[in-house]
Parts: C-alpha cells; sequence; structure tokens
C-alpha cells in the first residue's frame, strides 16, 4: 500500500459552504479530490489492492488531514473501473465524464481532446468548452493494461518505474519492438538482453512502441486541438516525448501545480459540486449544470 | 562417472538465473537471482552464491555447464562456461534424474513454457513449445501476486479455498491481466480471482500440451510449478496424475550436470 495526501492549508473548510468530493476508484489506485466552494482544497491517492479498500483508504487519508468528517461533506461522486465499489458515494458518474470536466477545470475551455493514460485502460475524450464529453474511444483489448505493464517492465530492467521514462529519452536509436501487442513487446524486449543493445535502448524501444500503440487510438478517433494528456502515464516522459513526436503535436503544458494522475478525481469533485448546486437552487435541466460547471 | 568432481549448472533464464552445485548424483548448494538486464552478473551472483551454499570455493568447480535461454553469453569470459546444453535436453535429463520413471516433463517458466517428451535413456523423442501470444506466464502470475498484495504461495492458498469458477481470457496475459482486474473491481472474492488467474495459466500450458502426446509418467518443472493450485487446474485440464519435481525451478540447471556427466 502506498499513501499520498497533500492539502492547501490556506483554506478553511469550517468557512465553505459547499463541500464537494470526487473520488477516482481506479485499477491500479483510487484518488480522492475535495473541493471547498468549488476551490480546489484536498488530494489524496491510495494504492491497495482493491478497489473498495484503495477507495475508503483515499478518503480516509484526505479526511485525517483535514480534520473533516464524513457528515461535513456535501456530495460525493465516484468514478472509475471501481466506482460500484465506493460505499459512501452519493453518486457514480463514468471517468469519461469526469475526465473532460476535470481536464477542462484545469487547463480552461480550449481544450478539445483529453488522452488518458491510465494503469488498465486508456482512452481518448471529445470535449466542449465547459468540459462536458461528448465523444470517446475506449482502448481494445490488445491496447489494455499498458500502465501496469510498464511497472512490469520497470521490475524486469531492474529499474524504478519513476525514472525509466526519463532513461528512455536517453537514445534516439534503439531496435524496434512489437507496437500491436504488450506481450509481445515484453518479450522482444527480454530477448534483447543477449544483444548488444543496451538497457536504455531497451527501455526507449519499449516506451516507442507503447507510445506508438496509444498514437493509433488517437489517430483513429481524431483530434482536435488543444490536446492534453492525463492519467498516471501523463508523469512518464518517454511516453509522452514519442506520442508528440508520433502525433506531430504537442499537448498543453503540464500545470507544475497539478499531478495529472487526479485529473478524474478533481472532475468528479466538480461534477459532485455542481450537482449539489443544481439541487439547491433547484434547476434540473442539463442547462443548470452547464451553468453550475462554469461558475 | 567421475564422482568427485565439482560441477555447477547454470540455468540462464528470462527472468531467473539459477545456479546449482552438484558433486555427481548429490546436489549441494544452489541459488536463484532475478536476470535483470545484466545476464553475466546475475549468473556470477548466481553461481556465488551457489558455491557458498554448497560450501566450496569457486575454484575447487571442475567446470560450469551452461543451459538457459542465454546460455550462449556464458560460454565467454567472465564466466567461460565448460560446455551448454540446450533447454530441452537439460529439461529431459533433469527430469529423468529427479524421477527415473517419467517420461515427459512440462516445464512452466517466468516467460516461456514448454513440455518435452523423453526415453528412458533421456533422449529426446518430442518437444513443444507456447506460441508467442502465451508468452509471459510467469511474469503475469508475479504481476498479479502484486496486484493483490500476496506472494506467489499465498496465492495459491488462497485460490484453493476459491468458491466460484470465475474464468479470465482465453487468449493472451495482456487479456488476462485486464479481465482479473474488472474482476477485481466488481468486488469479486480474491480467493476466487486468484483461482481464475491460475486457472488461466493452466489453460494456456494445457493448450500447448494438445500438440503433443504427452507419455506417463508426466512431472512438472519450472518457478509456476510451486503453485499448488495450478498443478490441480492443469492436471485436471489433462486428465492425468502430474507430479512435481523438487526443486522444480532447478530442473534445467540440474540437467545440464547430468547431460555433460553422461557425455563423458
Amino acid at each position: 500500500m502506498s499513501e499520498n495526501v497533500s492539502v492547501d492549508e490556506q483554506l478553511d473548510w469550517k468557512k465553505a459552504k459547499v463541500i464537494a468530493v470526487g473520488v477516482d476508484s481506479g485499477a491500479v489506485s483510487s484518488k480522492a479530490a475535495i473541493l471547498l466552494d468549488g476551490q480546489p482544497y484536498a488530494f489524496s491517492q491510495i494504492r491497495t489492492r482493491t478497489p473498495k479498500e484503495s477507495a475508503s483508504g483515499a478518503i480516509n487519508a484526505a479526511l485525517a488531514k483535514t480534520d473533516l468528517k464524513l457528515e461535513n461533506i456535501q456530495n460525493i461522486v465516484a468514478t472509475g473501473r471501481g466506482r460500484d465499489q465506493v460505499p459512501f458515494a452519493h453518486e457514480t458518474l463514468s471517468e469519461i465524464a469526469c475526465g473532460a470536466a476535470g481536464a477542462v477545470n484545469i487547463w480552461g475551455p480550449s481544450v478539445r481532446t483529453v488522452l488518458d493514460i491510465g494503469g488498465e485502460s486508456c482512452k481518448v475524450i471529445h470535449c466542449t468548452e465547459k468540459g462536458r464529453a461528448t465523444d470517446f474511444l475506449w482502448n481494445d483489448k490488445c491496447a489494455a493494461g499498458i500502465g501496469r505493464y510498464m511497472e512490469t517492465f520497470a521490475d524486469l530492467v531492474q529499474k524504478e518505474v519513476t525514472e525509466i521514462g526519463n532513461i528512455a529519452l536517453q537514445s534516439d536509436h534503439f531496435p524496434k519492438l512489437s507496437d500491436f501487442c504488450s506481450v509481445y513487446a515484453q518479450s522482444e524486449a527480454l530477448d534483447l538482453i543477449q544483444s548488444d543493445v543496451s538497457v536504455e535502448q531497451v527501455i526507449a524501444a519499449y516506451h516507442n512502441a507503447m507510445a506508438k500503440r496509444i498514437s493509433t487510438l488517437v489517430a483513429r478517433f481524431g483530434m482536435e486541438k488543444n490536446f492534453v494528456i492525463i492519467g498516471g502515464l501523463a508523469r512518464n516522459p518517454g511516453i509522452i516525448h514519442w506520442l508528440e513526436s508520433i502525433l506531430e503535436v504537442n499537448r498543453l503544458a503540464p500545470k507544475p501545480e497539478w499531478d495529472p494522475t487526479l485529473t478524474t478525481a478533481l472532475g468528479a469533485a466538480v461534477f459532485a459540486d455542481a450537482f449539489y448546486r443544481r439541487q439547491q437552487s433547484d434547476t434540473s435541466t442539463a442547462a443548470g449544470v452547464d451553468q453550475a460547471l462554469s461558475t | 562417472m567421475n564422482k568427485g568432481k565439482l560441477l555447477a549448472g547454470l540455468d540462464a533464464g528470462h527472468i531467473n538465473t539459477k545456479a546449482i552445485i552438484m558433486r555427481g548424483q548429490e546436489i549441494l548448494g544452489d541459488c536463484t537471482v532475478p536476470t535483470g538486464f545484466d545476464v553475466v552478473n546475475a549468473a556470477q551472483t548466481a553461481l556465488n552464491d551457489a558455491a557458498e551454499s554448497a560450501g566450496i570455493s569457486m575454484g575447487e568447480l571442475g567446470g560450469i555447464i551452461a543451459t538457459g535461454i542465454f546460455k550462449d553469453m556464458m560460454k565467454v569470459p567472465p564466466l567461460s562456461a565448460t560446455t551448454t546444453v540446450h533447454e530441452y535436453m537439460a529439461d529431459a535429463k533433469g527430469a529423468l534424474f529427479l524421477n527415473k520413471n517419467s517420461r515427459t516433463v512440462i516445464d512452466i517458466g517466468g516467460n516461456i513454457h514448454k513440455a518435452v517428451c523423453y526415453d528412458q535413456n533421456g533422449d529426446l523423442v518430442d518437444v513443444v513449445q507456447n506460441d508467442k501470444c502465451a508468452d509471459g506466464l510467469g511474469i503475469f502470475y508475479t504481476t498479479m501476486g502484486k496486484a493483490l498484495e500476496l506472494s506467489e504461495q499465498e496465492m495459491s492458498e488462497l485460490a484453493l479455498k476459491s468458491t466460484k469458477n470465475l474464468s479470465i481470457a482465453i487468449q493472451c496475459a495482456l487479456s488476462a491481466q485486464s479481465d482479473a482486474i474488472d474482476l477485481i473491481c466488481q468486488g469479486r472474492d480474491i480467493a476466487d480471482v486468484a483461482d481464475a488467474i491460475s486457472k488461466f495459466i493452466a489453460e494456456r500450458v494445457a493448450d500447448m500440451s494438445t500438440y503433443m502426446s504427452l507419455t506417463k509418467e508426466i512431472v512438472v518443472a519450472g518457478g509456476l510449478a510451486k503453485s499448488q493450485v495450478l498443478i490441480k487446474h492443469l492436471s485436471s485440464l489433462l486428465n492425468q496424475d502430474l507430479s512435481v519435481l523438487k526443486p522444480p525451478e532447478y530442473v534445467g540447471a540440474i540437467g545440464a550436470v547430468i547431460s555433460y556427466e553422461g557425455e563423458r
């Protein structure tokens, strides 16, 4: 189990009118985001073996650090692959809707395409300037698990998963690996051990192959600018470098204060906030949500 | 056979490098080291630690016999192996040495799995190896153990307690991982998921084995053979009694030494 919590100490939840929480219960880890009147307040990320444990862990870690109680919170929206396993959620929403809302909340209304590369799945989302998802493409089965396979790969080459993305940038020349199937790519990478290819080159080759695999999803679905990348692999410079070079487009620069892994949880919190306001103002139309989202 | 000569068997696999120290028929020491990306370094470490566990110094070794996918890298200095033995041959010789009545060995390794049939002398009769789509079963097993926060032994013990018959993918470790994670996200019992993972691996190995007639007795080698639940599923899928060689992960290394002894 690993745990990560951050709190904006400048804010005081006791003064907030609306406390909204988003929980992204993913295939690898759960993330929680707390908003005070729409302002980002606290974030946490917990990794355990089941979504149920990690979702509870994520919210409890954030509550513990802020002295908040579950009953102080007006609304909790759960999203992610394990969203049905979050016992304390008031509502659930798809990670597509939340990914788009989170991305627009961070990068602003110019975002039209969101690429979400997570531990187990990878998806491309088109959205409006208000952060409403209009269409999406989910990875085909052969492009599943790229995040978790990256960890396995790091173990196999005996490097830290946080450092292999930088190592991947050290080589311009490397052998080509299968870029359709992660099983093939992994096996071919292992076979390279006995050639005179360096470990750095093999790491570059693997990142290149995975970036190519992800890029086919974006290319197939079509991309309108501006383009952003969210999810855990958005922190991997090797994947980002090759993606941008293959797609011939630059993503909007990451916001240094934002961990892209938390984007979807933030989106869920934005919805939780908007839903609660809508309930209060008693406008039950979609326009009401748009209005609430844009405020 | 020179009973007095100390020999080392070195099995340099995709995932683990295994070393064994033998004198004649006697196993004196062993060691397993993750291969990582430095095969030679892993082999040296494995060899040194195996010698230490045998209570001998490297200088006493009368020879190093290498097998495994990276055996050719052992031929050159610094290891300068005396000779190399093909994995199929090493598996056959090692399995026959550990079980005189065996005629087929199923070897489930980290990245590849294979079945080898042999005669009473340990000479090869037939061989089958997995297709590329079934690569990486051992890696997959380790990865899933990590995801479930269980050791491989715990995963097997838990899976044996499973009460539901869940299934995951029929094709590859990648879709199996995706399906297993789906089951976890649906809140399924970990024991049932662990069972489904083990059954998937058994199915892939059984599928491979249909391409060859398996002569009795059938024995199982490789690190994954330690998983009781996996053996249970494999035995039921093949409709055959299986026995696990001891120690399963050193069959290749032992076979390399036995094969070399037999040549002389």
